[in-house]
């Protein structure tokens, strides 16, 4: 290369390389990442591919290739994008790459594989029409895509050092520092001071004599964040020109770049672009005849953490221990040997040579005032698509976390975002419409930083990602400021305490105090935000904090210590699966009955009907797996064992008369409190409306999933002496709540259930042919009317719906059913098991679809119209609004609607609650305090659906179990508490030997009656395991409870336990 | 000369004087451990804090290190001072609580228990050792090592050291490692308890002569295990 001699050597030669860049004829290129990301996922092999392809197919002159640095959609790379029609081809093997060559010889789109949005799968044939794209504003890493990062013609095509000869024809300094000034341009490192009044300070400080330092800070040290090694290694000239342009600016003639060992390709590239530049005349003495002198060199970081802190960086750049100093005096006035020192961040300088070539004012316009320009985020963690992203500052979190990002990976809500790195703070889902941007950030009680942003979901605890940065910090402070040192190193300490179940509410106290002397009295930015995890999650997660403390409870299952073995953590009513799993294993049958029952009442209804939140949480599931399946050997046991291996243990009524406690209704949480108040002595006495006991489990769940023969045996074994059942009473009608206690009861449950459905809200939904779920359910449950006929329409997607939909399908007049649900299948409220069942049956379920208008012919219901929805912003929750598409009305004619929107319990029994003094809520639920179960009443409890609404069997159950408490407490006048119940295994049974060479992986299939059989008809579904099925499922269990048994060594009882 | 105003008292100071030297020329009490006159103020311990600027825009800086500015308002006794400060003395105590020095300047701020895990350590990292062996005795033969949890004073790689002429120097002003207070070896102890407090251990016939005022009496616990 010829050394440029001037000004007008540089326009000559910048006019010649876009003259020849546009004789190129357009080639369709193939450009493959290779940054360190895409190295890492394999570009080398497809690099390596496409040359060998290119070489063996003698197609040198029909296609190019192009390797530049990371684009930034890191998650779909080693890929292959093919210019210029921007096919993007994901996550190639190298066997695929011939295939993508073909395609781009043939001119087509190779659909296997190119880019399919995961979870929707639409296939997208150009790359700026991929969601993850469309949104952003790519100007500083859309560079990256376009240039090989080694060669400065590249660079030279794209507009390269066109903003230095802007500069050095304006041969004007002030009107750079002018134009960056205008440009409103802030620091991207992390404070965001404005980049034109620092340069504007440097300018001014030192005398004429004195050398000047214009440092880029390449220190990227938050765990995640990697924009600055994208930006130095994918294009290292655009970093060089700034650094340049600053050198003017600011009358410096020596350039640093600060970059960290660890990045040794951008090293690389860096010091190729140096080489480059300096043999081009762009760096070293008096460049291009101008007068200015401007070198660079490269200073390598070890890696320290608080060295990105400009005054320690300075320390290390001098030699020494990177330590931050007291400021003032700041390193403009004084910094690397005590002379002036301008140090911008990587993406700050990237974005000069931005401004300069379209001016301040056009620079301006992205972004909103105050907040100008764009800033790049790396979006990691529970999230669809990780990567960079650059979005113009303002955008709100919103926005990028689910329009960019495309919202959560699986079912699971996205809880809060993290910013700022390590001493960021998180924010939570209901301030997503934050903009992103320095000062609202800050306010929110979090940093920018240098732009990191780690999503969280409900699986994350927010006390232990408090603890884990305070973790990375207390390592990486200096330790020179005692408070930050030592600070860091006690907060951890208590959060350490909190998250192994030692917390106390004064440690919470001490916390927060010591959070905010830490940020007060801490030297640099690092100690200075340090506690910000911890303020931050304290200020919108104090919940979680005190949930840990008072009920030692981590809901998000992250916390060990608390969770102990995460099967018995997720049932509501504590079952401790992992034991009676462990001796089914070991063949103990009556034994593993008697674990069941003692936490469980209804053990063989819960075998069929409980939604198993156990198996939802199971380690072997979670861990990559298959769950175990805990609830078909929960009936496998049930199915072999009588209820009367179990004895409870009694306790009588010591002082005086037993006392008389009322419950009303006697479905799962009726009998349960029932049951549980009876062992302590209680005389209790059950109302029920209906002729028989059983509530929801009778009206609501159909026969096939739950035979009546079942539930009627479980019932009898749990009433005994002390409970009176007395039917066909119902509240209101026969009783009240005044006359209870009237009649000398020393306290009422109310345990309505649920038995209303919710209606549309349509015209004519009292016509014949439509009906409410519930009482379509209860006709056929309770008195075996077929209601349906025809076609069958039901509106809804929870379970209700799907079991008014089964049961529609095997009844006599039936030809077809059709669930109409608003959202999408992901959406579905219901059981995903059930959903599937019903499909297999052979319900249509039509998706995106609401109801607007009943139509009757002759006085009977003959069409449904109806409207198509799309899935609109996401609401605070995270689940897309279904929105309404204009013109897509259309008619469905059908013969039967059932309405299974939801269920609530229905004006008729809760006004006769209301005129008993009780606070009900306006969508027909009764208030309940969450904690007491106390309504608003003194001595009046409510439990299961009456409150909660529409909710499962197992939660009933746990209601209650929970009122049986509060009622005996409250009859004896004790305190409303619940005691707090180490979920810690209490019993150690010895694993049974399985040899590895057999044990088994994959999960026993449940087996179920065959489908054309159960169509039509009601007998049960599902059948129970064979011996052989079970031992063998039982045996897979990983035994979670072994790991905490050395742990609590002193209380865990002996071996094969009988439990009392 | 440079004018600022402190506690709101108009004060001309040369430039060049810390914020700490002004307070102390109007004979304002502000308490300082890692300080030490004739060496090079450093910041470590930050018990020296005070309030500069105007709230809500006020910060905590290091008064041993800030340099007088002109026109600064500075507080030295505010609340948010007084409450920082208490909270690093409690820090202090629970990681030395053997020392004298951090005892003695505990009860001047009336702090009289901490509450964090009581740990019994033998540094708290001023560096007055590691100025002092520089500065005052020229050998330079200490200096810190490590970052965060892991920092730490000593000589390089932790070898004998050629330059340490054995002063003594660095004990001498180290505030934690003084002769010091001896707690439940009374025979030992040299100190004759602090007049001005009043110890919860008095009935101990043993501790006759001498005071400790924690709550709970932790050091003696820290003996027994
Ligand atoms: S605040 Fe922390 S990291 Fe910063 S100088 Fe002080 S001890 Fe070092
Ligand atoms: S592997 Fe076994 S012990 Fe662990 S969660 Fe699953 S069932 Fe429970
Ligand atoms: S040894 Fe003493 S003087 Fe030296 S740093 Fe530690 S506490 Fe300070
Ligand atoms: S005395 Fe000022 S920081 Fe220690």
């Amino acid at each position: 290369m010829r050394k440029l001699q001037s000004l007008d050597d540089l326009i000559g030669f910048r006019e010649r390389v876009s003259a020849e860049k546009d004789l190129k004829t357009e080639t369709p290129t193939l450009v493959v990442s290779a940054g360190t990301c895409g190295q890492a996922s394999g570009a080398n092999d497809i690099m390596r591919i496409i040359k060998r392809h290119i070489l063996k197919e003698n197609l040198g002159d029909k296609i190019e290739l192009r390797i530049t640095g990371c684009h930034g959609f890191c998650q779909v790379e080693p890929f292959i994008l093919v210019e210029p029609q921007l096919h993007l081809y994901p996550q190639l093997k190298m066997e695929d790459v011939p295939r993508v060559i073909e395609a781009v010889l043939g001119g087509y789109v190779e659909e296997d594989l190119i880019y399919t949005e995961p979870q929707v799968g639409t296939k997208f044939h150009s790359q700026s029409d991929i969601p993850f794209f469309k949104k952003q504003t790519r100007t500083i890493l859309g560079s990256n895509q376009m240039l090989d990062p080694i060669r400065i013609f590249n660079y030279f095509e794209r507009d390269g050092y066109a903003a230095l000869e802007k500069v050095l024809s304006k041969a004007d300094p002030e009107w750079i520092i002018e134009e960056i000034k205008s440009s409103g341009l802030r620091g991207r490192g992390g404070a965001g001071f404005p980049a034109g009044r620092k340069w504007e300070l440097a300018r001014a400080s030192g005398d004429d004599h004195q050398p000047k330092f214009v440092v880029c800070n390449c220190d990227e040290g938050d765990p995640g964040a990697y924009m600055d090694r994208s930006l130095l290694e994918g294009n290292p000239h655009s970093i060089l020109e700034g650094m340049i342009i600053a050198g003017i600016a600011i009358g410096a003639a020596h350039g640093i770049i600060y970059v960290r060992g660890e990045y040794p390709l951008a090293i690389k590239h860096t010091m190729i672009a140096l080489r480059q530049a300096r043999e081009l005349g762009l760096l070293g003495d008096d460049i291009l005849g101008t007068g200015n002198d401007f070198e660079i060199e490269i200073v390598r970081g070890a890696g320290a953490f608080v060295c990105g802190e400009e005054t320690a960086l300075i320390r290390s750049v001098e030699g020494f221990m990177g330590e931050p100093k007291q400021r003032p005096p700041y390193p403009i006035e004084r910094g690397i040997d005590g002379f002036p020192t301008c140090i911008n961040n990587v993406e700050t300088l990237a974005n000069i040579r931005i401004i300069i070539n379209s001016g301040a004012a056009e620079y301006a316009k992205v972004g909103v005032p105050g907040n100008t320009g764009t800033k790049i985020f790396s979006l990691v963690g529970k999230i669809r698509d990780t990567g960079l992203v650059e979005v113009p500052l303002g955008m709100t979190i919103g926005e990028v976390v689910h329009d960019i990002g495309g919202g959560p990976p699986g079912k699971a809500r996205i809880k809060a975002v993290q910013t700022g790195g390590p001493s960021g703070g998180c924010i939570p889902a209901e301030h997503f419409d934050l903009p992103v941007d320095f000062d609202s950030l800050r306010e929110a009680g979090s940093i920018m930083g240098s732009g990191g942003m780690i999503v969280m979901d409900e699986d994350t605890c927010m006390v232990d990602v408090a603890k884990y940065f305070m973790g990375f910090l207390k390592d990486e402070s200096c330790g020179k400021c005692f408070t930050c040192r030592k600070g860091t190193q006690r907060m951890h300490e208590i959060l350490e305490d909190i998250t192994e179940g030692r917390g106390t509410l004064d440690q919470l106290t001490l916390l927060e105090e010591l959070a905010v002397v830490v940020r007060d009295t801490s030297m640099c930015g690092l100690g200075q935000s340090a506690a910000n995890p911890v303020l931050s999650t304290l200020r919108y997660f104090r919940n979680e904090y005190e949930r840990h403390i008072v009920d030692k409870r981590c809901d998000a299952f992250v916390c060990k210590d608390l969770v102990g073995p995460p099967c018995q953590a997720a049932c509501p009513v504590g079952t401790e699966a992992w034991r009676y799993v462990a001796h089914i294993a070991r063949g103990e049958y009556e034994d593993a009955y008697r674990v069941i029952r003692e936490a469980n009442p209804f053990p063989s209804v819960c075998a069929r009907a409980c939604d198993h939140t156990c198996e939802q949480r199971c380690r072997a599931g979670t861990s990559g797996g298959d769950p175990i399946a805990i609830r078909a050997l929960k009936r496998f046991i049930t199915d072999r064992i009588e209820p009367s291996v179990y004895i409870p243990v009694r306790h009588e009524w010591q002082e005086g008369e037993p006392p008389k406690v009322a419950v009303v209704g006697a479905g799962p949480a009726g009998l349960t409190t029932a049951h549980f108040l009876s062992l302590e002595g209680y005389r209790v006495t059950v109302f029920e409306a209906e002729p028989e006991p059983g509530g929801m489990l009778f009206c609501a769940i159909p026969e096939y999933r739950l035979p009546r023969d079942v539930i009627k045996k479980e019932i009898d074994s749990l009433l005994d002496d002390n409970i009176t059942v007395v039917c066909n009473t119902s509240l209101g009608d026969d009783i009240t709540v005044d006359g209870l206690f009237d009649d000398g009861f020393s306290a009422v449950l109310l345990a309505l259930g649920a038995h209303k459905s919710r209606p549309l809200g349509l015209d004519n939904e009292d016509v014949p042919g439509v009906y409410p779920s519930i009482e379509f359910l209860k006709a056929f449950n309770l008195k075996s009317e077929q209601l349906a006929k025809g076609r069958v329409g039901v509106i809804g997607g929870g379970n209700s719906a799907i079991d008014a939909a089964r049961t529609a399908l095997r009844q006599r007049d039936v030809e077809s059913v059709t669930i109409l649900y608003r959202r999408t299948r992901a959406e579905m409220p219901a059981f995903e098991e059930e959903v599937e069942a019903a499909i297999e049956e052979g319900v249509t379920i039509e998706t995106l679809v609401s109801p607007t208008e009943i139509k009757t012919t002759s006085g009977l219901f003959s069409h449904l119209g109806c409207v198509r929805n799309s899935l609109g912003e996401p609401d605070s929750s995270g689940r897309r609004r279904p929105v309404r598409i204009e013109g897509s009305e259309h008619v469905i004619e059908l013969d039967t609607l059932i309405v299974a929107i939801s269920e609530d319990s229905g004006v008729d029994s809760i006004t006769p609650a209301r005129s008993g003094g009780i606070e009900v809520t306006d969508w027909n639920t009764v208030k309940a305090d969450a904690r007491t179960l106390l309504t608003s009443r003194s001595g009046v409890f409510a439990a299961g659906d009456v409150v909660t609404g529409p909710n499962t069997i197992i939660d009933a159950i746990a209601d209650g179990k929970k009122a049986a408490v509060m009622i005996d407490h409250f009859v004896r006048g004790e305190e409303l508490v619940q005691p707090v119940k180490s979920l810690m295994p209490t019993v150690h049974l010895d694993p049974v030997e399985v040899d590895p060479e057999e044990a088994p992986d994959d999960r026993v299939e449940t087996p179920r009656a065959s489908i054309e059989w159960r169509k039509r008809n009601f007998a049960e579904v599902e059948v129970g395991l064979s011996m052989q099925e079970a031992t063998r499922e039982a045996r897979r269990c990983l035994r979670c409870d072994l790991e905490f048994v050395e742990r609590t060594a002193p209380d865990v009882r002996a071996a094969g336990g009988h439990a009392e | 000369m440079i004018n600022l105003k402190i506690n709101g008292i108009d004060v001309s100071v040369d430039r060049g004087t810390t914020l700490l030297e002004a307070a102390q020329f109007l004979g304002l009490p502000i308490s300082t451990l890692c300080h030490m006159e004739g060496l090079t103020p450093y910041g470590a311990c930050r018990l020296c804090v005070v309030e500069v600027g105007d709230p809500p825009n006020s910060r905590l800086v290091t008064s041993c290190t800030y340099p007088a500015e002109e026109g600064l308002k500075v507080r030295t006794a505010s609340a948010r001072v007084l409450r920082a400060r208490k909270m690093i003395v409690e820090l202090l105590l629970a990681s030395c609580p053997q020392s004298k020095t951090i005892q003695d300047i505990a009860a001047a701020l009336n702090v009289r228990q901490q509450r964090f895990r009581q740990e019994n350590e033998d540094c708290i990292l001023c560096g007055r050792c590691v100025r002092m062996c520089a500065e005052q005795m020229v050998a330079g033969a200490i200096g810190f090592t490590g970052r965060g949890q892991d920092r730490s004073i000593g000589t390089p790689f932790d070898s004998n050291s050629e330059v340490c002429r054995l002063c003594g120097a660095c004990m001498y002003v180290c505030p934690v490692c003084e002769l010091r207070c001896t707690y439940n070896e009374p025979e030992k102890a040299i100190c004759g308890g602090c007049a001005n407090l009043a110890p919860p251990c008095v009935d101990k016939p043993q501790f006759d002569d001498m005071m400790c005022y924690m709550q709970p009496c932790v050091a003696c616990e820290i003996k027994k295990d």
